[in-house]
C-alpha cells in the first residue's frame, strides 16, 4: 500500500512538472532594454506563473509582419507595441478584444491608457513624452518653430518621418506654424525649403545624444526616455517648455486573436500593469507607468515621462491619424525635404 | 563525385533565397507584374538615389585606382623585409569593425574635427564648415572603408611583373609615363579589374557607412533598401533594388574587363 501511495504521488508529480513545462507564452517585445525587463518582469513573472516566458523581439514592422503571417496560427500570444501600430493590426483583424475584468490593475491605470483604440483592442502599458532639447548657453527654445529659425540654421536636426519622433515633431510644428489638418503638407513643404539647414534627419536617440555631445547638433526634438542621455553630459542641456506644450504618444498591450492561450496572456499583463511591477520598470528607468498608484522618486521621475498632470498636458495625435496619413507623409517627406 | 551535393547545397541555400527575394519586385498582388519598375522608376526619388549610388560607386573604385596604385607600385619597390610589414598595415584596416572605422569619421569630419580644425587655423574658412551628411562623407567613408580591396589585387598583380620588363622599357628609351601605360597597366589589368570590381562592387552594397556619414540626406540603394523592408514593409521595391544592385555589380565587372581587354 505504501508503494502505491508513493507511485501515485510521484505519478502526480510527474504529470504536474510536464504541464508546468508545457505552459509557455510567446511574448512580442520591443528589442530594448531586454537585460532590465528579464530582472524587472521576465524572471519575477515565471516565479510566480510556474511557466516559461519566450520572448521574441525585433522592430515593429517585423514583429507586425510575423503576427501578420501567423494569423491563422499565431506563433504570438502578446505583445507590446505602438498605438498606432495596434491599431493597424486591429484593423486587419488579427486582434482580440480584451476582457478588461480579467486585468486588476486596469482600474489603476490613467484614462488615457484605459481604451486608447476603442472597442478594447489595446491597453496602453507606458507614456512618453517628447519635446526639445537644446543647448542654453547657445540658444533659446520657446516655440517648436524655433527649430527652423535663422540662429538654429546648420546647427539643428529632425527626427527623420520614419522614426515614431518623426510624425510628433511634424504635429508640433503645423501646431506652431498655424497649420491645420493632419496632412501636414505645407509643414512639410517648409521643412523642405529648410532642408539644407538640417543638420541630419536622424533615426535613433543614440545617434542624436552623439551629435549633441559632439557639438554637430545644438537643438532637436526627442523622446524623454533618452532624456538621461543629454542630462549626464557636461554640456548645458535643457528639456524645452515650447508655448504650444509638449508632444507624446503610448505604446500598448495586445492580444492576437484565437491564440489558444488567453489566460495566461492576461495574467502576463496584470502582472505588469501592477503597481509592483510598474514601479520596478519605473525605478530602473526602462518605461514610464501607466499605473496612477506608482509611486518614485524625483530622481526617477527626472527620467520618465510621469504624473497626471504631465500626461494630461501632452499634445497626442491619435493613432487613427497616423495610420490614415502616414503613407501620404513619407511620400510627400520623400519629394519635398529627401529629394 | 561531390559535385551534386555541392550543387544542391548551393542551389538550396543560395540561389533559391536569392531568386524568391528578387521574384518579389515581379509581383504586384501575388500576380506577375513589371508595374512595380515602372513604378519604381518614376519616382524622382529613386532616380536621384540610383544616379547618386552609381557615382559614387565609380567614383570611390576611380580614386582608389589611382591612389591603390600609387601604393602598390611603392609597396612592390620597397626591400622584401618593409614590404610585409606596409603590406600589413594596408590589410590592418580590414580587421576593424566598419562600423568603428565609419563612427571614427564623424569625430573627424564634425564641427570641432581635426579637419575643419586645420579649415578654420589655416584661414579657408572663418566658421567651421558642414562636412557630415554630405556625399564628401559618405564618399570618403566608402573610399578609406575599401581602398584595401584595391591595393592587395594590385600589389599580387605588381608581383607577377617579368622582373626586367620595367628595366628594358626604360633601356629602349621609354619615359615613365610611357612604362606605366604600356607596360605596367597592361600587365596589371587583372589586378585592376578585381579591386575595381571588389571596390566598386562593395560602395554599391555598403549599409553601415552611408547610413551613418549620409544619413536620410544621403540616401544611396542599399540605405533606401533598408528603410522600405524596415519602416514600410515594402518587399516589391525591396527586390526591385535588389535586382539593380545585382545587375549594377554584374555590368561593372563585365565593363572592367571590356575595358581592360580594349587596352591590350
Amino acid at each position: 500500500m505504501k508503494y502505491l501511495i508513493f507511485t501515485v504521488i510521484g505519478a502526480i508529480l510527474l504529470i504536474h512538472t510536464a504541464v508546468a513545462a508545457e505552459k509557455k507564452l510567446t511574448i512580442s517585445v520591443y528589442s530594448f532594454a531586454q537585460d532590465a525587463y528579464k530582472e524587472a518582469l521576465y524572471d519575477p513573472f515565471e516565479a510566480i506563473c510556474d511557466c516559461e516566458l519566450v520572448i521574441e523581439t525585433g522592430n515593429s514592422v517585423e514583429r507586425m509582419a510575423k503576427i501578420e503571417a501567423n494569423a491563422a496560427n499565431p506563433v504570438i500570444d502578446m505583445a507590446v507595441i505602438s498605438s498606432h501600430d495596434a491599431l493597424a493590426l486591429a484593423r486587419k483583424g488579427l486582434l482580440k478584444n480584451l476582457d478588461v475584468s480579467k486585468l486588476s490593475s486596469y482600474k489603476d491605470l490613467y484614462e488615457a491608457a484605459k481604451d486608447p483604440l476603442g472597442d478594447n483592442w489595446a491597453v496602453g502599458y507606458t507614456f512618453y513624452a517628447s519635446s526639445i532639447v537644446y543647448r542654453s548657453d547657445l540658444v533659446q527654445i520657446n516655440s517648436w518653430k524655433d527649430l527652423l529659425s535663422p540662429e538654429l540654421a546648420g546647427r539643428v536636426a529632425l527626427p527623420n518621418i520614419t522614426g515614431t519622433q518623426g510624425p510628433l515633431t511634424l504635429f508640433m510644428l503645423s501646431k506652431a506654424l498655424g497649420h491645420r489638418g493632419y496632412g501636414f503638407e505645407e509643414t512639410i513643404d517648409t521643412i523642405g525649403a529648410n532642408a539644407d539647414d538640417i543638420v541630419t534627419f536622424y533615426v535613433r536617440s543614440s545617434q542624436l545624444a552623439q551629435l549633441m555631445n559632439q557639438e554637430e547638433v545644438i537643438a532637436a526634438p526627442v523622446g524623454r526616455f533618452a532624456w538621461s542621455r543629454f542630462s549626464s553630459s557636461p554640456l548645458p542641456f535643457v528639456w524645452a517648455t515650447p508655448k504650444e506644450g509638449q508632444t507624446g504618444g503610448m505604446n500598448v498591450m495586445i492580444m492576437t486573436k484565437d491564440n489558444g492561450n488567453e489566460e495566461l496572456a492576461y495574467q502576463f499583463m496584470d502582472y505588469w500593469l501592477s503597481v509592483e511591477s510598474q514601479t520596478r520598470i519605473a525605478n530602473a528607468k526602462i518605461d514610464s507607468p501607466a499605473n496612477k498608484n506608482v509611486k518614485i522618486s524625483d530622481e526617477v521621475a527626472e527620467s520618465l515621462t510621469y504624473g497626471a498632470e504631465l500626461i494630461d498636458s501632452l499634445n497626442i495625435i491619435s493613432p487613427a491619424d497616423i495610420i490614415d496619413n502616414r503613407e501620404s507623409w513619407v511620400e510627400r517627406w520623400n519629394t519635398k525635404v529627401i529629394k | 563525385m561531390l559535385a551534386l551535393p555541392a550543387t544542391l547545397f548551393t542551389a538550396t541555400f543560395f540561389l533559391l533565397p536569392v531568386l524568391v527575394l528578387l521574384s518579389e519586385g515581379f509581383k504586384i498582388d501575388d500576380a506577375w507584374s513589371l508595374q512595380g519598375y515602372a513604378d519604381f522608376i518614376s519616382k524622382p526619388l529613386n532616380q536621384t538615389v540610383f544616379f547618386r549610388t552609381l557615382k559614387l560607386g565609380f567614383l570611390v573604385a576611380g580614386v582608389s585606382s589611382i591612389i591603390g596604385y600609387a601604393t602598390a607600385f611603392s609597396i612592390f619597390h620597397l626591400p622584401p623585409k618593409h614590404r610585409g610589414r606596409i603590406f600589413g598595415l594596408v590589410v590592418l584596416p580590414l580587421m576593424i569593425s566598419p562600423v568603428a572605422r565609419t563612427y571614427a569619421w564623424i569625430v573627424i569630419l564634425g564641427r570641432t574635427g581635426i579637419v575643419n580644425d586645420a579649415i578654420v587655423g589655416l584661414g579657408l574658412s572663418n566658421t567651421p564648415i558642414r562636412l557630415l551628411f554630405t556625399e564628401t562623407a559618405v564618399f570618403l567613408g566608402l573610399l578609406q572603408l575599401f581602398m584595401p580591396l584595391m591595393i592587395i589585387p594590385l600589389v599580387s598583380a605588381m608581383e607577377n611583373l617579368p622582373s626586367d620588363a620595367i628595366a628594358a622599357a626604360r633601356v629602349l628609351g621609354a619615359n615613365w609615363l610611357q612604362v606605366f601605360l604600356k607596360v605596367i597597366l597592361p600587365l596589371t589589368k587583372e589586378g585592376l579589374v578585381i579591386g575595381g570590381t571588389l571596390v566598386f562592387t562593395g560602395s554599391l552594397t555598403a549599409y553601415i557607412t552611408p547610413a551613418i556619414l549620409g544619413g536620410a540626406k544621403v540616401l544611396m540603394l542599399e540605405t533606401l533598401l533598408y528603410q522600405r523592408v524596415n519602416v514600410a514593409n515594402d518587399f516589391v521595391s525591396a527586390g526591385i533594388i535588389a535586382t539593380i544592385l545585382i545587375t549594377m555589380s554584374f555590368g561593372a565587372n563585365f565593363l572592367f574587363k571590356r575595358i581592360a581587354t580594349a587596352r591590350t
